[in-house]
């Protein structure tokens, strides 16, 4: 195929659910979710790291499970709900979490942190009190050049308690 | 002349899917995505249709069958895999390779089809199902045929799938007995550098597998017969050496040939090592 | 140590910008938009070496969608940037120097458009001889990377000649008679390998043209200053004509120092008269911009029986890859600080940096120390060994002391090195048997551990920077220094350094974004000097404001500005006499309105203190004649190796440093353990591999960094405080001094568990069980 073809061919309307509203967009065959997301739609937490699936910036939840954005085509996202960083804002698991690496101090640059909070977020809807190992397991697949990740496992560790302490005083 | 259907196409049986693919040899099935699509990011691939293979059921799922075997769908994620209880005994090492693929992330994308079907000799199923000596149900247009996970991984990146071919499903047929699928890396979520998988039947047969030494995975039956009989040092040395000897290992970033030579035996060691305690386990 | 206010320094302060990076709202430079911009793409370069003899760009012109080209043809020949020596055109003019290079780059209206284009442009080339090893390289009859390379400016005594780019010669004592009264000398040949940056954001800029040329330039950079000058050289530009922006950087550890894609960037905007966004792929980023330098090292050193060190020689040489860059800073750096923390009365360390078809080498956390410290802090265990003296009770022997100058004359005025030592000696239970994880496994399938130390340092000030302090008419003080925050986060301890010298809040003050039009000259973020060499640029701003917020409090409180303290809180108050006060919003007011205008506090310089007492050494080719105040670092680590396969990996790490004052403990700490495992990968894991000329590696998937996965059991940071007198409220800095030790920790710690000496990185379990058979088969 040629490079001018390639470049302009096959864009089709197609319709996506993120973050619960529906998104109506003109996608090629190989435009992933990631470039929809971000240029589209302008939900730039998704980040392009490496595009390749190996630096996890792009994580987003598909299906209520953690995802790769730009391993994903964005015409086989139909009927799949797509949440981003900015559609979990909301919840007391997400917010825990923010304030455990707020004062953790468990980012420092933060292009990694939106997909690293979604890995998160997950790990901990799956499983409220994961040790360290479960953090690491959840999370390997997350890089972070500048803390080192000891503080990124302890904040985690750290929301998780904040989230369990209320119910633990409820039956005290 | 009747136009190509463009873009992504969704069949909804296997019958249909095969169709698609015979009537367009330039479309490709995408199942997780965590292959092709990373291909085509990079431009190595630039398919004008794809076949999501997403909706077809009978693809999904891990299932006991009648006659004892288990059904590993193509299309099941590698995080189902890991997480499958259904797989024990030999068919353990299944379990553990899934669970050592890439990261959490990537196993909740990946599906064993498409990734045996990619034959990248670095990656984790093709030893594993080797070992527990699988077989791998294809699908075409005309016929369903089955080939042993031996006979599957042909070459570098290459296997025994024709074109307008694809994998609808892995059988296993487990023993009792244990296994191991031990992973040589760099770092957590890279490709092996070398690995072993090993079942050892409760009667005490053994299959040893290496992964990443070469184009497929490496056996040899005059190793798996040694080892049938004798699991001492001396014994795994021995039958290191001769898997050694059929390995044809490249030299590249994860490691050098000679270095996976030297690993061979050693991996071996550990993987039978680690199967026994799942024997008692 | 000073008192504080306790307002705002020695607090763990959140990062100012965290919600915004927590809720996923910050704005990186991939994430900047503009309605109708462009979208750029390079073309690389597929030789080493060659001459460009033309360009065809009609295919490419003809594309739909296509608004701009630019090639070599659209550069001057005069018109070089670099920072030692300028030798580097925008982007490639006449010859191509390494594969990857950009040789053209494109501006349409999408980034598949422009990609499409670039694959239609055809270049002619003619192929040159490649020289890919430095030593190679310096041979006589080696082709040349740089032919006019003796006629480049260079802003020192380079000594470039041929494929050589610099020579650097420091020498103290008389090292050749020295020798003798050595009674034990250890020599060895060390050698490291290129490491990429791997920030999580890739490279990118984005630049906007009025309509009368003038250029407003964003990127992902470390110092908005560098891209400034360094766009304005390559391009022939007055410095009035550009004004450089910072979005928020996503990590740099000196890949953004100095430029990468500015220049082509703001050149497609001038052509196309549009805004042009250009992001590199992760691929063309570790393709394109610059690595650490590969060192090969011979090192040599003497002492007496007691372990009393005498006599050091060091001879280094550097890939400097196709540009200097900032290679002679580095080789002159490494030399400068090689001797590590101790007294070595006679030196010679000498090198080169030679030029290769390689992509540049350039700065990298640590620049050059820890490729020397490898090298030297494995020699004194080497060292230690031999003479049979404990490796700790060496290092003690030998160790800088209060009082003890660095190698080459210059004063140290606050040294905690000492307390450095204990606490990690203490808490990594040195003195203990390291345990036995295996203690049945049969010999070639044990499990084994070890520990090893390192000691290192680094230093704080370097070059120029600025303040501006304002006074807002609320009362509140808005603080300006042009000073990037690349993540580590400066901008909040610039803060609360200007927020406690005021006894202010951390929230009653505001940090200003770096911009070449309103900010003042800030060097950069690099060589670990922000907190130090800015912070000390803040606390005049803020003294300044201080005498003339008294002034006014004197007339309206009717007394002498002698008689005036501030209270935190935004007060000035007659001493004792608490009522008697006026809030700033007041004097703010008055100012603002009726008398003296605006209150404006700035504060400038550039750090003087000069590098050697020329009494004490010689230097030849000096890069820094004025750079210094150092900061400690004393690293245990514990190793757990693999006798089956070689592998290593870090059980616990225990990292002590002397930053003088922790304006911030959290951030501070960060620095440490995020330098640790960033060493962690250099030492065992990472490594830039070339097939040919041609980088094998450029992607994540073969390039690998740690994950989260070999994060240690135990990874501990240490903050010292030993009071630096010049620092701002005691103050040095910490951003690179982390690094430096980890590659010869760890190599200390695997010759302690196995008995394996390994002289080059990275340690890959390849290596070191090569090493095990190589010790077993000697046996």
């Amino acid at each position: 195929m040629s490079p001018a073809s390639a470049a302009t061919t096959g864009a089709a309307r197609v319709e996506l659910d993120v973050n619960g509203s529906v998104a109506d967009v003109r996608a090629g065959l190989s435009t992933t979710l990631l470039t929809v997301l971000r240029d589209d739609l302008h939900l730039t937490a998704a980040k392009r790291g490496c595009n390749q699936g190996v630096c996890g910036a792009c994580t987003v939840e598909i299906d209520g499970v953690p995802m790769r954005a730009c391993l994903s085509l964005a015409h086989g996202c139909v009927d799949r709900p797509v949440r981003t960083l900015e559609g979990m804002l909301e919840t007391p698991r997400m917010q825990a979490l923010q304030r455990a690496f707020a004062v953790s101090g468990a980012f420092q640059c933060g292009f990694c942190t939106p997909g690293v909070l979604v890995a998160a977020h997950a790990l901990l809807a799956s499983d409220p009190d994961p040790d360290e190992a479960a953090i690491r397991r959840a999370l390997s697949g997350n890089l972070c050049r500048c803390t080192g990740y000891a503080r990124i496992v302890a904040a985690v560790r750290s929301a998780a308690s904040s989230l369990a302490a209320p119910a633990n005083q409820a039956s005290a | 002349m009747t136009a190509m259907p463009q873009g992504m196409l969704w069949p909804r049986t296997v019958q249909e899917a095969t169709a698609m693919l015979a009537d367009d040899p330039d479309a490709k099935a995408l199942a997780g995505g965590a292959t092709l699509v990373a291909m085509m990011n990079a431009r190595v691939v630039e398919p004008h249709a794809l076949v999501n293979l997403a909706l077809i059921d009978e693809l999904r799922g891990i299932r006991s069958e009648a006659d004892g075997t288990i059904r590993i769908g193509a299309f099941t994620r590698h995080v189902e895999t890991a997480g499958c209880a259904l797989l024990r005994g030999t068919a353990e090492v299944v379990w553990q390779a899934a669970g050592k693929i890439a990261n959490a992330t990537v196993r909740n994308m990946g599906t064993i089809g498409g990734s045996i079907s990619f034959a990248d000799p670095g990656l984790d199923y093709p030893p594993a199902i080797v070992a527990a000596d699988a077989s791998i149900e294809i699908a075409s247009v005309a016929q369903r045929r089955r080939v042993a996970a031996a006979d599957f991984f042909v070459d570098w990146y290459t296997t025994a799938l024709e074109p307008g071919e694809i994998v609808t499903a892995v059988i296993l047929a487990p023993k009792a007995g244990g296994a191991s699928y031990v992973k040589h890396a760099r770092v957590a979520s890279d490709y092996a550098t070398a690995s072993a998988a090993v079942c050892i039947e409760g009667r005490g047969t053994v299959r040893a597998v290496i992964g990443s030494c070469g184009p497929t995975p490496i056996r040899d039956d005059a190793a798996d017969a040694l080892l049938s009989g004798d699991r001492s040092d001396a014994a795994i040395a021995s039958a290191g050496a001769l898997l050694e000897a059929r390995a044809d290992p490249l030299d590249d970033v994860r490691g050098s040939a000679e270095y996976r030579r030297l690993l061979i035996p050693r991996l071996l060691l550990r993987a039978i090592r680690q199967a026994e305690t799942s024997i008692a386990a | 140590m000073s008192a504080l206010a306790g307002t705002a320094v020695g607090l763990s302060v959140p990062q100012l910008e965290g919600d915004d990076k927590l809720c996923g709202s910050a704005q990186y430079i991939a994430d900047l938009h503009r309605p109708g911009m462009l979208h750029g793409a390079i073309l690389q370069s597929p030789h080493a070496h060659a001459r460009i003899r033309g360009y065809d760009l009609s295919a490419a012109r003809a594309l739909p969608g296509v608004r701009a080209i630019i090639t070599g043809d659209d550069l001057d020949e005069q018109h070089r940037m670099g920072a030692f020596i300028k030798d580097e055109p925008a982007f490639a003019k006449g010859k191509v120097r390494y594969v990857g290079e950009i040789v053209a780059a494109v501006a349409a209206e999408s980034e598949a458009i422009a990609r499409a284009a670039t694959q239609l442009i055809r270049v002619d080339y003619e192929e040159l001889p490649a020289v890919v090893d430095p030593a190679a390289a310096l041979a006589p009859d080696a082709p040349l990377v740089h032919e006019g390379s003796a006629q480049y400016i260079k802003v020192f005594d380079a000594g470039t000649d041929g494929n050589l780019c610099s020579r650097t010669e420091f020498t103290s004592g008389d090292v050749d008679a020295a020798w003798a009264g050595c009674d034990t000398v250890v020599e060895a040949t060390y050698t490291t390998q290129a490491q990429a940056h791997v920030s999580l954001e890739p490279v990118g800029a984005l630049a906007e043209i009025d309509a009368g040329g003038r250029i407003t330039l964003w990127s992902a950079n470390q110092s908005v200053f560098r891209v400034q000058a360094s766009v304005c050289e390559s391009l022939g530009l007055p410095m009035t004509k550009l004004r450089c922006l910072t979005p928020r950087v996503g990590a740099g550890f000196g890949n953004k120092m100095e430029a990468h894609v500015q220049p082509a960037v703001v050149l497609l905007a001038m052509k196309a008269r549009r805004t042009v966004r250009m992001i590199l792929s992760r691929e063309e980023d570790f393709e394109t911009v610059r690595a650490r330098h590969p060192f090969s090292i011979r090192i040599k050193t003497g002492a007496r029986r007691d372990g009393t060190l005498v006599a050091r020689e060091i001879e280094v040489l550097l890939d400097g890859g196709a540009y200097g860059d900032d290679s002679p800073g580095v080789l002159g750096y490494a030399l400068l600080m090689q001797c590590g923390p101790y007294r070595i009365p006679h030196v010679r360390a000498h090198g080169r940096v030679a030029y290769t078809n390689k992509l540049r080498f350039g700065a990298f956390r640590g620049f050059g120390v820890p490729q020397v410290t490898f090298a030297a802090e494995s020699q004194l265990d080497e060292l230690a060994e031999q003479i049979g003296i404990d490796r700790i009770a060496l290092r003690r022997r030998n160790m800088l002391v209060p009082g003890d100058p660095w190698f080459g004359g210059q004063a140290i005025r606050s040294n905690g090195l000492a307390e450095c030592l204990d606490i990690v000696e203490r808490e990594s239970r040195w003195r203990e048997p390291v345990a036995a994880p295996t203690p049945d496994a049969p010999s070639g399938q044990r499990l084994r551990r070890g520990r090893g130390i390192a000691l290192s340092a680094h230093i704080s000030g370097l070059l120029a920077s600025g303040a501006i302090v304002r006074l807002l008419e609320d009362g509140s003080v808005l603080l300006n220094t042009g000073a990037v925050d690349i993540g580590q986060g400066s901008n909040t301890v610039l803060t609360q350094i200007c927020a406690e010298a005021l006894q202010l809040p951390v929230d009653r003050v505001a940090i200003a974004s770096p911009d070449t039009d309103g900010s003042p000259y800030n060097w950069g973020t690099t060589a670990s000097r922000v907190t130090y060499v800015t912070g000390r640029s803040v606390v005049g701003a803020a003294a300044e404001i201080e005498k003339k917020l008294k002034a006014h409090a004197g007339e309206m409180l009717e007394c002498g500005v002698d008689d005036l303290e501030l209270l935190p809180g935004g007060k000035v108050a007659v001493k004792g006499v608490a009522q008697k006060s006026v809030s700033f919003a007041d004097i703010s007011g008055r100012a603002h309105w009726a008398a003296g205008g605006p209150l404006i506090g700035t504060h400038s310089w550039v750090f003087d203190q000069k590098t050697f007492d020329p009494k004490r050494a010689v230097a030849l080719g000096l890069p820094f004649a004025q750079i210094g105040i150092f900061s400690f670092n004393a690293l245990v680590v514990e190793v757990e190796l693999d006798e089956a396969t070689g592998q290593v990996r870090v059980v616990g790490a225990w990292s002590a440093c002397d930053i003088g004052r922790a304006i911030n403990p959290m951030l501070a700490s960060g620095q440490i353990e995020g330098a640790f495992v960033q060493g962690m990968g250099y030492a065992l894991v990472e490594e830039m591999v070339w097939d040919g000329a041609r980088l094998a590696n450029p992607s994540l998937m073969d390039y690998k960094i740690p994950t989260m996965g070999e994060l240690p059991e135990t990874l501990r940071a240490y903050l010292i405080e030993s009071d630096e007198p010049s620092g701002p409220f005691g103050a040095k800095s910490v951003g690179e001094l982390g690094i430096n030790g980890v590659a010869a920790a760890i190599a200390n710690a695997i010759a302690d568990a196995a008995g394996v000496r390994l002289r080059q990185l990275p340690m890959t379990g390849e290596r070191v069980l090569r090493g095990l058979l190589e010790s077993a088969a000697a046996s």
